[in-house]
């Protein structure tokens, strides 16, 4: 087991390297669009613990994206007490208080597993955007509230998207060990055994409500953090900056990262941006293809092609890019283990 | 705890390793200009989206002429599906990674508003905003790289209510309204308008730009007995709300906003609630029958045609095509206005010193202007009516400049 621990740690160092490096190789545009993939990146480890470890799917993680996003609006805009906050410390607030609130949402999945649960979660989705509709004066309505765009502080010589890019990926390297470190320990292995046999689960002494209400808890974090990133990185939220559809695209990118897979994550958290955003690109490849004449910018276009982007990739990688990556490396990996 | 530690390490060399940058440059270069947009083409106001379509047709035009002094114009619209947080990332990703001049044309109130800010602190001009609020001509002074285009929603209003207070007897008004800046603005137009008659507004709805449908809103106004309904909704709401008036079978004299008005809109809806319906106008309606052998019709139609890209026959009737000719017709004019080597300032100076008369794509007689402290550029617009399935402008061409 220690050589597999070494075998992690320096795959980790590798990626913490070309994390650092990579900037140095691509336009500020392009660092500022590998940012928001480390939020996606950092909202999918929550969620593989809460859906891949622990078993319980939630379809409503977006909800909890804007609890974070909105808390960091709210303390750097309207402040405390008159007194705004430098956008930077309302990162672990927003994280905090979105952990909280999925601490309350974890009590009754207690109750509820498989469908019902996802049910439960979805509706929290659906409901939660239309809170600051309700509010305001305080949450902005549908208008939203704009922040200050990201400045380096402390005087850092560097841009703002650099800034975003590293700030975003050192948060999300922390959070990847400590949730690295969390599911390979005891956590990990009464999650897992939760998700695979509740009654023998709790038969061999792991305390259900602890652990069930700990995963939505701490996923809520994870994802309580990307919101807040986000909402820095994009100067504004409103309700629609944390639609319906992102809680859907979220268990996509755990679908496609691999449910298991912690670093394969980075791959979902990457289709999903690409998708969203560069679909139109898509068309254009597609349009190699002979007979074919897609107008990217026709209505629906891009829509149609996230959709089948998204069913060639199941089809083909239906373990995701962890499963994928498991099976090019696993016959190295396992020679690895069973030496030791 | 180790694995923290080297986490934190790492994270910390990463971000202070950070290197500069060299900072952009904007959008000109010896055979191009850039410039950019943010615009619906998905979404429940997609049909708007045209707008970005007719101006990129356009501007491959001027450029098959030559272009602005030899530059070709590339424009870049890039699709926010009426949603202000995309419209925010496409906005950056217009200054950032497509290099442009300038922001021009975004549409959408909420999300102009959204982008105001970043653009203002980046100095890049956002010009001839495709939303009538009137902040946006208004707020000048705090936020000087931004200007707007159609007439302010805030007189639109206005015009509506004196004309109610002129030409209606005993008038009972129900508002149906977005419950945004859009729709408030025309709503407090209207309320000037009424003036001492203010009363006769009986009732007002809000919905939210995010709802499914207004009917029961519609529902509700319909309820007030009201005689007169005032629709300051947008895109599908303005299509769900005559639908709901029809379906109700309310006959209350209905206004319809401008930016809702547009031909292709109204002739899909039931034309018992549609007939008679009253609006404004600036634009020439490539389906108004009265230019069917207009110069400026024929002309837009020919550049449809030619450089449009999958272009329809409907879209040669559809008033949105119009309006973003319209628009980027004032836009090479800026340019030209600009100089021979345009920068972001000498854009903005061009753009706060129009006096531009003969667009072809607005009424006759319409001259777009504009001072450093008076930044309505269109402002002059003709009452028009709807009946047997086409617009019919009436009385003469009246002003809508604030105050």
């Amino acid at each position: 087991m220690r050589s597999r621990l070494w075998l992690e740690l320096s795959g980790f160092t590798l990626l913490a390297l070309a994390v650092a490096a990579l900037p140095r190789f691509i336009s500020d545009f392009r660092a500022r669009e590998l940012a928001i993939v480390g939020m996606y990146f950092i909202a999918l480890i929550g969620l593989s613990i809460l859906t891949g470890y622990s078993g319980q799917i939630s379809l409503g993680h977006g909800a909890f994206m804007a609890i974070g996003g909105y808390t960091t609006a709210v303390l750097s805009v309207n402040g405390v007490y008159g007194h705004q906050i430098r956008d930077l410390w309302t990162i672990p607030i927003a994280g905090v208080i979105a952990g909280l609130a999925g601490l309350l949402v974890g009590v009754p999945a207690l109750r509820l597993s498989g469908l019902y649960l996802a049910l439960i979660t979805f509706g929290i989705a659906v409901s939660f955007p239309q809170l600051p509709k309700k509010f305001d004066h305080f949450l902005g309505g549908t208008t939203g509230k704009i922040l200050d765009l990201a400045k380096p502080p402390f005087g850092l010589a560097t841009t703002p998207n650099n800034w975003m890019y590293y700030l975003t990926w050192g948060i999300a390297l922390v959070l990847l060990g400590a949730a690295w470190l969390l599911v390979r320990g005891k956590t990990g292995r009464a999650l897992k055994a939760i998700r695979d046999s509740e009654v023998a689960a709790a038969s061999s002494g792991v305390k259900l409500a602890t652990y069930k209400t700990l995963a939505f808890g701490i996923s809520a974090f994870y994802a309580g953090v990307a919101g807040s990133l986000y909402a820095i990185a994009n100067a504004y939220v409103n309700p629609d900056v944390f639609p319906i559809i992102l809680s859907v695209y979220l268990v996509v990118g755990l679908a496609v990262g691999g449910l298991e897979s912690l670093v394969g994550l980075i791959a979902g958290a990457g289709l999903i941006y690409f998708l969203q955003n560069h679909a139109d690109t898509v068309a254009r490849w597609i349009n190699q293809l002979p007979a074919l004449n897609l107008d990217p910018k026709q209505p629906g276009i891009p829509s149609m092609i996230f959709g089948v982007v998204l069913i060639v990739v199941m089809l083909l990688l239906p373990t995701g890019a962890g499963g994928v990556a498991r099976r090019l490396f696993g016959s190295l990996t396992t020679r690895f283990y069973t030496r030791s | 705890m180790r694995v923290i530690f080297v986490c934190a390490v790492v994270a910390a060399v990463a971000v202070t390793s950070a290197g500069a940058r060299p900072v952009a440059t904007p959008g000109v270069s010896a055979t191009e200009i850039r410039l950019g947009s943010s615009v619906p083409l998905s979404g429940e106001a997609a049909i708007a989206g045209n707008v970005a379509r007719g101006i990129a047709a356009y501007f491959k035009y001027v450029n098959d002429k030559g272009g602005v002094f030899g530059r070709k114009i590339t424009f870049t619209y890039l699709d926010d599906g009426y949603d202000p947080g995309r419209a925010v990332n496409n906005t950056i990703r217009l200054i950032q990674q497509e290099q442009v001049l300038a922001v021009f044309s975004s549409l959408g109130t909420s999300n102009n508003l959204a982008v105001r800010k970043l653009l203002n602190d980046a100095k890049v001009p956002q010009l001839y905003v495709a939303s009538g609020a009137t902040t946006f001509g208004r707020d000048y002074k705090k936020y000087p790289w931004t200007l707007g285009y159609i007439p302010p929603y805030s007189e639109e209003g206005e015009l509506y209510g004196r004309y109610v207070v002129k030409n209606i007897k005993k008038p009972k008004i129900a508002v149906l309204y977005q419950n945004d800046d859009y729709g408030r603005d025309l709503l407090g137009g209207l309320k000037r308008g009424l003036g001492s008659k203010v009363k006769s507004i009986v009732a007002s709805v809000g919905y939210d730009p995010t709802s499914a449908d207004v009917q029961p809103q519609v529902t509700q106004l319909k309820a007030s007995k009201a005689n007169v309904l005032m629709v300051f909704a947008f895109g599908k709401f303005s299509l769900q709300a005559f639908n709901a008036v029809s379906r109700l079978a309310w006959k209350p004299q209905i206004f319809v906003n401008d930016v809702s008005s547009a031909s292709a809109l109204m002739a899909i809806v039931p034309q018992s609630a549609a007939n008679g319906a009253i609006s404004i106008v600036f634009g020439k309606d490539p389906a108004a029958p009265l230019w069917r052998n207009d110069k400026g019709i024929k002309l837009f139609q020919s550049i449809l045609r030619k450089y449009g890209s999958s272009v329809n026959s409907r879209d040669l009737q559809d008033g949105y095509f119009t309006a973003g000719m319209a628009t980027a017709y004032t836009m090479v004019d800026t340019l030209k206005k600009a100089g021979k080597n345009p920068t972001r300032q000498s854009v903005m100076n061009a753009a706060t010193h129009l006096d531009e008369k003969g667009n072809p794509f607005v009424l006759p007689g319409i001259v777009i202007h504009t001072t450093p402290s008076s930044r309505f550029p269109l402002t002059q617009v003709r009452l028009q009516r709807w009946s047997a399935n086409a617009w019919h402008p009436f009385g003469k061409l009246i002003t809508a400049r604030p105050g």
